[in-house]
């Protein structure tokens, strides 16, 4: 974590969209962003606040009606094999099994559609080795022996290990992840967490995470995003999310689990919830809560005016 | 609670059946009557005998209800041969092969009229029965199309064999002709035959003119209900040929009739006319009964039965073309007397001759 | 009154004796209807006894009739061969109904006219197919098609439409390109459905054959039918009706087994 280029940066970021009479809604409001490779970004906010938006900004899913995201200082347009996704339901394809689900990457990089009828054997050799690979996989998850399950016969937390090792074999520059968590019970949610920050340590890699979950937010990230609507500027109440809150979590990371029912613990989700999360209690925009090294934010003199 | 046990369960299934069937049993005796007929130049003097109240008339004097239903051909001879209507107009082969051929004992109360030319083999780029071997033909298989076909091959030393029948609904048949030169040749009947035949390039190689009196168009009425009641053979047979009087009258009266008659079959006077000429109709019962006590009916119903026994017409396991009994006014009958089904009737007709009908 | 209560059980002697109650039921009323009317006419047609019915299946099946030909096989084989065409043409039908369904393109030239296309009658078209597609084998499947396939488009392109954008984003995400999301990732997916509305339009297929064949053909199950109405043959009819039954039902059978064998995972689903 040395190198000074942000390898993903938003800047003036506006998301609005047309509501039933015409009028524009805002959903983003100047959003300002820098991400460094390897960081593990968890996002919060209050529901309906675009945290799923801004996600799927960064993925490339839906272009900003203002501003840019640029990932390595490139524009982004279209989804493609730089940025990996986990949804929360349907990130497995459900006709194919475990070891196919895990290849498809592979598979769709190396020949397209057709080479398998041009060139069997080539193919197949190809074929063996990704499988050997997705096999390294496999077991990392901890799923040797269900290569050949079809996701139906999985429970929910395997499912969404096979969907995090599918994204991960193509080795993505950022990894999305879209409430991944949000329909496990509570014990394999805690084991999940512990397993993808298992995989965040060992390959590297950057994470982009979007969650409800305040205690999960603070456990899992390095750099904690609060995404909000509820705040005020010098022209009144905030139209649209802004980031309210960034700052890098407490301690080292990855944290122990003793972390999650300690006291910091519990101030900082309380913090949280107070300056982001509650409709009553409008912050100022001077007042937020930007104190990570990459935060940084261009401002908008009607919203606030600056004391002479 | 009661059991019903198996046979009062059965008993019931019986009735049930019985009731629903019952209203399909002719043959008892009634006021009301129900009379099919379909649209063909020869039999639209029904229609208009109903819209100008002369069929009333004739039931009223005779203390019957007379309701006609206009049907589609086939349906009709259907609804006939299952009891469900009481006479119907058909050809003499349908008659023989439906009703007859199925037990329905049937007797031609009124003949109406020969086909002289309203059923025809037309074809195109000159084909002639030299070069027509091997060509597909375009008909209604197994009805008087089939047969005249089969009459032509016949004359010409050919055999069904010697061309390839596409059966061809008779609904679109014109058209699909007219619209696809590889098709050849086509036999169907008029009007389709005056339509197709206007058309340039287009030759008539053979016709029912060159087989006169073999398809007749009849008035069958189921024989029990007949004898029953005498009284609706009375009324159709003084209709028929009080309307028939006013067709052959020739001026304003028959050419109103005729007008009548032409916008009920939805063509011109002028086409209705020039169907009525290849159209050999017995205006007068004289006629009528002339032509069928002669011997010539004979032998052209033998053509018949002979074509319709060698097609399976009969019935799949006829052995020959026996198997049905054809009686001719003399009390002759041709093929097996034990199961006589089909009767040319004429005392109707000759009392409508001898002007003993009360009306 | 138990039996007709929501949680009567019946064991499996008895629901199958329940499943046969109503066939037996028609079969009975049948024959009895059939009796009655033999003993009124013992040379009626319209109801053939059971005897009359076999020598109608023993004529058409095992007999070879005026021309050389065993009727049954041949028209079973000219229908099949028709069925076949059409239904290998069907996947044209689905093709269009998936591209619809992912591509804006495909859905803005083909969705309306497709939709507009569906609520035409196509028996109504018959005569003029005849006349653009001539009287052989090629009126009669453009008539088949002409019938269900803006059918089965439009419910592949819903199904298709019905797909999670989750799929189709994680497919891009993973490098896949439109060809392998189009055919690797929706398609395969869909398949199963489509098969299945394919298997339910089954009839309305066999509904287009025998009405184009009751037009002009030579031979067919369908012509066979309206040929032999001319002298009321119902012993060759009904059978025939029959066997054109059964066959549907065997076709309807094995594209499930099919499915069950081939797509498990959409079992559970």
């Amino acid at each position: 974590m040395n190198d000074t280029n942000p390898m993903l940066h938003l800047e003036d970021v506006y998301m609005r969209y047309p509501s039933r009479d015409g009028t524009p809604i805002t959903i983003l409001n100047d959003i300002d962003l820098k991400v460094r490779q390897g960081e593990f970004i968890t996002v919060v906010g209050p529901s309906g606040c675009g945290k799923s938006t801004l996600l799927r900004l960064i993925l490339g899913a839906e272009s900003p009606t203002e501003g840019a995201v640029l990932l390595d200082g490139k524009k982004l347009d279209a989804p493609n094999r730089n940025r990996g996704i986990v949804f929360q339901k349907y990130s497995l394809f459900p006709h194919l099994s475990v070891m196919d689900n895990i290849v498809f990457g592979l598979d769709a990089e190396a020949h397209g559609m057709f080479l398998g009828w041009l060139k069997p054997g080539q193919m197949r050799q190809r074929r063996r080795a990704f499988r050997d690979q997705a096999q390294v996989y496999l077991e990392r998850i901890g799923l040797a022996d269900a290569a050949d399950k079809y996701p139906h016969e999985l429970s929910g937390g395997m499912r969404q290990r096979v969907a995090i090792a599918q994204s991960l074999i193509m080795k993505p520059r950022i990894l999305l992840m879209d409430e991944p968590f949000g329909a496990l019970d509570h014990a394999t949610r805690t084991e999940m967490q512990l397993f993808i920050l298992e995989q965040w340590e060992q390959a590297e890699m950057t994470i982009f995470f979007v969650t409800h979950d305040l205690e999960e937010a603070c456990f899992l990230g390095s750099r904690v995003l609060v995404l909000s609507q509820y705040y005020q500027t010098d022209a009144g109440r905030g139209q649209g999310a802004k980031i309210v809150g960034d700052f890098a979590t407490p301690g080292g990371h990855p944290k122990p689990t003793d972390f999650l029912y300690s006291e910091e613990m519990s101030q900082l989700v309380h913090r949280i919830r107070s300056e982001g999360l509650s409709p009553d209690n409008l912050q100022h925009i001077r007042d937020f809560n930007l104190t990570h090294r990459d935060a940084f934010r261009t401002v908008n003199p009607e919203e606030w005016q600056r004391e002479q | 609670m009661s059991r019903l046990s198996a046979k009062s369960l059965l008993r019931c299934l019986m009735m049930v059946c019985l009731v629903l069937f019952a209203t399909a049993t002719p043959a008892l005796a009634k006021t009301k009557f129900k009379v099919a007929w379909s649209i063909y130049v020869g039999w639209m003097p029904w229609p208009y005998a109903e819209e100008s109240g002369i069929l009333k008339k004739w039931a009223d004097a005779h203390n019957i209800e007379i309701e006609l239903v206009q049907m589609d051909y086939v349906a009709s001879i259907e609804a006939y041969v299952a009891g469900q209507v009481d006479a119907c107009v058909m050809t003499n082969m349908e008659m023989l092969n439906m009703p007859a051929a199925s037990g329905i004992d049937s007797t031609a109360l009124i003949i109406g009229d020969y086909s002289n030319g309203n059923d025809a083999l037309l074809v195109r780029d000159g084909l002639t029965a030299k070069t027509i071997k091997g060509q597909e033909i375009s008909l209604v298989e197994l009805t008087v199309s089939h047969y005249l076909l089969n009459r032509f091959l016949e004359k010409n030393n050919m055999k069904e064999k010697d061309v390839r029948v596409i059966n061809t609904s008779d609904s679109d048949i014109g058209p699909i002709f007219l619209s696809n030169d590889s098709q050849k040749a086509v036999v169907t009947w008029n009007p389709i035959v005056m339509q197709i035949e206007q058309h340039p390039g287009i030759t008539k190689l053979f016709s029912s003119a060159d087989v006169p009196g073999e398809i007749i168009d009849l008035m069958a009425v189921n024989t029990k209900t007949l004898k029953k009641n005498p009284a609706l053979g009375k009324a159709l047979v003084g209709a028929w040929y009080e309307v028939m009087s006013v067709m052959s009258r020739r001026g304003a009266d028959a050419d109103k009739a005729l007008g009548t008659m032409a916008a009920q079959a939805e063509s011109s006077l002028v086409e209705f006319k020039s169907q009525l000429k290849t159209t050999a109709m017995f205006y007068t019962a004289d006629a009528a009964v002339q032509y069928a006590s002669g011997p010539e009916i004979k032998k052209n119903m033998d053509y018949v039965r002979q074509f319709c026994f060698r097609h399976g017409l009969l019935g799949e396991g006829a052995e020959s073309a026996d198997v049905v009994g054809i009686q001719y006014p003399d009390g002759s009958v041709q093929g097996d007397k034990r199961n006589v089904n089909f009767r040319f009737d004429v005392s109707y007709m000759k009392m409508a001759a001898e002007g003993k009908l009360k009306r | 009154m138990k039996f007709l209560s929501m949680h009567a059980k019946f064991g499996p002697v008895t629901t199958a004796l329940l499943s046969a109650s109503l066939f037996v039921l028609c079969v009975a009323a049948y024959f009895t209807a059939s009796h009655i009317r033999h003993q009124e006419n013992p040379k009626d047609k319209i109801m053939p006894t059971i005897g009359k019915m076999w020598k109608g299946v023993e004529n058409t099946a095992f007999k070879e009739d005026r021309k050389g030909e065993y009727r049954l096989w041949v028209d079973t084989w000219a229908s099949a061969k028709r069925l076949g065409y059409s239904t290998l043409l069907l996947v044209l039908a689905v093709l269009l109904g998936l591209h619809m369904g992912l591509y804006p393109f495909f859905e803005a030239v083909f969705y309306r006219f497709i939709l507009f296309f569906d609520k035409v009658p196509a028996l109504a078209l018959l005569p003029i197919l005849f006349i653009i597609f001539g009287l052989g084998e090629l009126s009669k499947v453009m008539l088949i098609l002409l019938g269900v396939f803006p059918t089965i488009a439009l419910d592949t392109y819903l199904r298709a439409k019905a797909v999670p954008r989750e799929q189709i984003i994680k497919g891009r995400t993973l490098g896949a390109g439109s060809a392998k999301i189009t055919y690797g990732v929706v398609l395969p997916q869909i398949m199963p459905d489509v098969l299945n509305t394919i298997r339910l339009n089954f009839k309305a297929m066999v509904l287009f054959l025998i009405a184009g064949e009751s037009l002009a053909a030579t031979a067919g199950l369908g012509y066979r039918i309206f040929v032999v109405r001319r002298y009321i043959a119902m012993e060759i009819i009904i059978p025939y009706v029959l066997w054109m039954s059964l066959l549907a039902f065997v076709a309807d059978l094995l594209v499930r087994l099919w499915i069950k064998k081939r797509y498990a995972w959409y079992q559970a689903h």
